[in-house]
């Protein structure tokens, strides 16, 4: 990684000097440092541009060229747009990257610490300190991402505990997040034993043009479960970047879902690293693509133990217009021995104006182990369509039956009813908005 | 019910069908028998309108309507249904979606509202009962790990429950056992009424012991050769296609 090959960022800077301190716990010193720091760090690498080969597929070039504000504030009132109504559990909702009090609910249970970001920092500082201060990230986004952190939650899951409920946390957006970057971040504390749920859900209007940036730091340990259920559907004009880093512990099992509809451009980044002997994994989710949608990818898998299993399965959907990457790293380090890690990365494409790039890597140390890999990019099954049509269903619902069977695999595991019949909602909105079209 | 006039079909380039003409009236099963390479899928696919099988003459007329205009999907409204030689297997979409999307296409095609999901089921339930089918497989994803057998069986519940007009079945027989011939004839059979017409064509004279057809036709190299009765599918049976002086495999 070389500066060189990086986008500025300075006008990332320039809104830091001016609004800065205008930033949320900014009457903590530490919390003051921090973001200095995080500002400098960013700042010796800058936005990563399309010559680093990660960031192939992801063009930031209108976050180095636009002129994305600070948010320093936003109003507490009742927003509760993109909420899943039938999910029982606490409500977390951010608008515009704040923490909104009035519209969330948290439910108190014995050994489960859910708090707002910004009250950690103030209410426990030492020990926010700590997991602020590691000093391990991994990318310039991540530093950008703590020194204009405007709000987030930390969860904390004692040991031998089972959350009664999914968590939900909604991030929507009002008219103020115009031309505006939004930055939250969250930590997740699954201890030995103990087994947590998160919904996350994305949602903004079409008409702003904004940047939302949210980094998700978990800890799952020794036989611990942590599943995070991810829906994104960020307005048309909107970046999103999403990631998710993760330690996973010995005997521990982190399940990620994604479905990503919106946004002009979206990219998720999920990097598990799996730190315990018999570590589990498993990604799976969806992208579907069209007019102006770009949606990227990209998980990276450290297999640092041995006897550690992780399977990711990705399909891709484009249309007219779309375009998408997976990128999907694995790293098998010399001592993981007997690892198992698969990966599956399929693509359809619906029209010839359509773009889907798939990209395996495996790095593998270790001389014991069973790796998989395999990517596609096609079109519908022609036999498969006559089939259907020759049974009544015109062109639109026969591709609509195949489209979603191609989807619905992703899904099909999920046991948190709600929601895998939401995800598979989506989808099958998503298609009929294409034969509104 | 259909009329065909001098069909000429095309497939990649290549002539197979070269003037084939055929009139099925309501209440008739006709069977069509031939050496491989005739035409015989051809024909199948070309009253059902496959893409990529050119007409490039004739017509195909189906209750006095130009068939040849319609898509696919609208054949199927009308009410013909095509069971396959090899049905194709769909992953990650079961047979009873399938079946309820079909159901539902085809009486909106027909402007008839949808089937409430109780009576779907019920005559779903009935109709699998009907061809032995275990209830289980409505479940399994439309012909994905089914035997020979058991997709032939369910092309039978399809058309069971499609309830067509009309049907061509291409080599519906071929890859069974004696038993599933057997339901699969009954499938057959219990179409068979003065308003519906079939037409089978099959590579042997065994399935039409069991689904006796009015009109046997011989198809090779493109053209209807010959016409009779059930007979002659005995005869041909007997005395094979150089016995009729019939060239197999004319290219």
């Amino acid at each position: 990684m070389t500066a060189k090959n990086h986008l500025g960022g300075l006008k990332f800077k320039a809104q830091f000097d001016l609004w800065g301190n205008s930033l949320p716990r900014s009457e903590l010193d530490w919390v003051v440092k921090l973001r200095h720091e995080s500002m400098a760090k960013f700042l010796q690498f800058g936005l990563p541009g399309p010559k680093v080969e990660a960031w192939k597929y992801t063009n930031l070039g209108q976050l180095n060229s636009g002129n994305y504000e600070l948010i320093t504030s936003a109003d507490n009132v009742v927003n509760e747009m993109g909420l899943l109504e039938n999910l029982k559990g606490s409500k977390v909702i951010f608008t515009d990257g704040f923490y909104n009090k009035a519209s969330s609910t948290i439910e108190s249970q014995n050994g489960v610490k859910l708090l707002s970001l910004n009250d950690y920092l103030k209410d426990f500082p030492e020990a926010a300190q700590k997991i602020l201060n590691k000093n391990d990230d991994d990318s310039s986004l991540q530093s950008l991402n703590t020194a204009l952190m405007t709000g987030g939650y930390v969860l904390f899951v004692d040991k031998n505990t089972t959350l009664t409920a999914p968590i939900q946390i909604l991030h929507n957006t009002t008219t103020s997040s115009e031309n505006k970057s939004i930055a939250t971040k969250c930590f997740i504390d699954v201890q030995e034993n103990s087994f947590a749920q998160i919904v996350e859900i994305f949602i903004g209007a079409d008409e702003q043009n904004y940047w939302r940036h949210h980094v998700t730091e978990a800890i799952v340990s020794e036989n611990a479960v942590l599943e995070i259920y991810q829906i994104q559907e960020e307005g048309k004009k909107a970046i999103h970047t999403a990631d998710t880093h993760v330690d996973v512990g010995q005997r521990a099992n982190f399940k990620h879902y994604s479905l990503n509809l919106g946004g002009k451009i979206s990219r998720t980044e999920i990097k598990p690293t799996l730190k315990g002997l018999q570590a589990n994994v498993d990604l799976r989710g969806a992208f579907l693509g069209r007019n102006g949608n770009a949606h990227d990818v990209f998980t990276h898998m450290k297999h640092l133990c041995p006897e550690g299993t992780s399977d990711q399965i990705y399909r891709g959907v484009l249309d007219k217009g779309g375009k998408s990457s997976f990128q999907g790293k694995v790293y098998v380090a010399k001592d993981a021995q007997l690892t198992n890690a698969d990966q599956s990365n399929k693509n359809l494409i619906l029209d010839r104006n359509a773009e889907a790039n798939s990209k395996p890597e495996l790095l593998i140390y270790a001389d014991d182990v069973k790796c998989s890999h395999g990517a596609t990019v096609g079109e519908l099954d022609a036999d498969a369509l006559y089939y259907l049509k020759s049974r009544g269903l015109d062109q639109n619902a026969a591709t609509a039956l195949l489209v979603e069977a191609f989807v619905s695999e992703v899904y099909e595991e999920i046991k948190l009813e709600p929601l895998r019949s939401k995800y598979l909602e989506l989808a099958l909105n998503w298609l009929s908005k294409e034969h509104k079209k | 019910m259909l009329e065909i006039k001098n069909l000429h079909v095309e497939v990649g380039g290549q002539k197979i069908l070269k003037g084939l003409n055929l009139n099925i009236n309501d209440g008739e099963v006709h069977a069509i028998m031939g050496p491989n390479g005739a035409g015989k899928s051809t024909l199948s696919y070309a009253i059902c309108g496959k893409p990529g099988y050119e007409i490039t003459e004739g017509s195909v007329t189906f209750k006095g309507k130009n068939f040849l205009e319609l898509e696919a999907s609208e054949r199927a409204g009308e009410g013909v249904f095509l069971g396959f030689q090899y049905p194709v297997e769909i992953p990650g979409v079961s047979n009873i979606n399938f079946l309820r999307a079909a159901i539902n296409s085809v009486r909106k095609y027909r402007n008839e509202g949808e089937l409430a999901a109780g009576d779907f089921l019920k005559l779903i339930r009935s109709k699998a009962a009907e061809l032995e089918m275990d209830p289980e497989m409505l479940k399994r994803a439309v012909n994905v790990g089914f035997s020979g057998g058991e997709k032939k069986r369910n092309e039978m519940v399809q058309m069971s429950m499609l309830d067509p007009i009309f049907a061509v079945l291409d080599e519906t027989d071929s890859g069974l056992d004696i038993d599933a011939l057997r339901i699969v004839a009954d499938g057959i059979n219990r179409m068979r009424c003065p308003e519906k017409s079939i037409l089978v064509i099959t590579h042997y004279q065994r399935l039409l012991d069991y689904v006796v057809p009015d009109f046997v036709h011989v198809l090779a190299n493109g053209k209807i050769v010959k016409s009779g009765d059930k007979s002659l599918a005995i005869r041909l049976e007997k005395e094979g296609y150089a016995g009729l002086g019939i060239e197999e495999n004319v290219a």
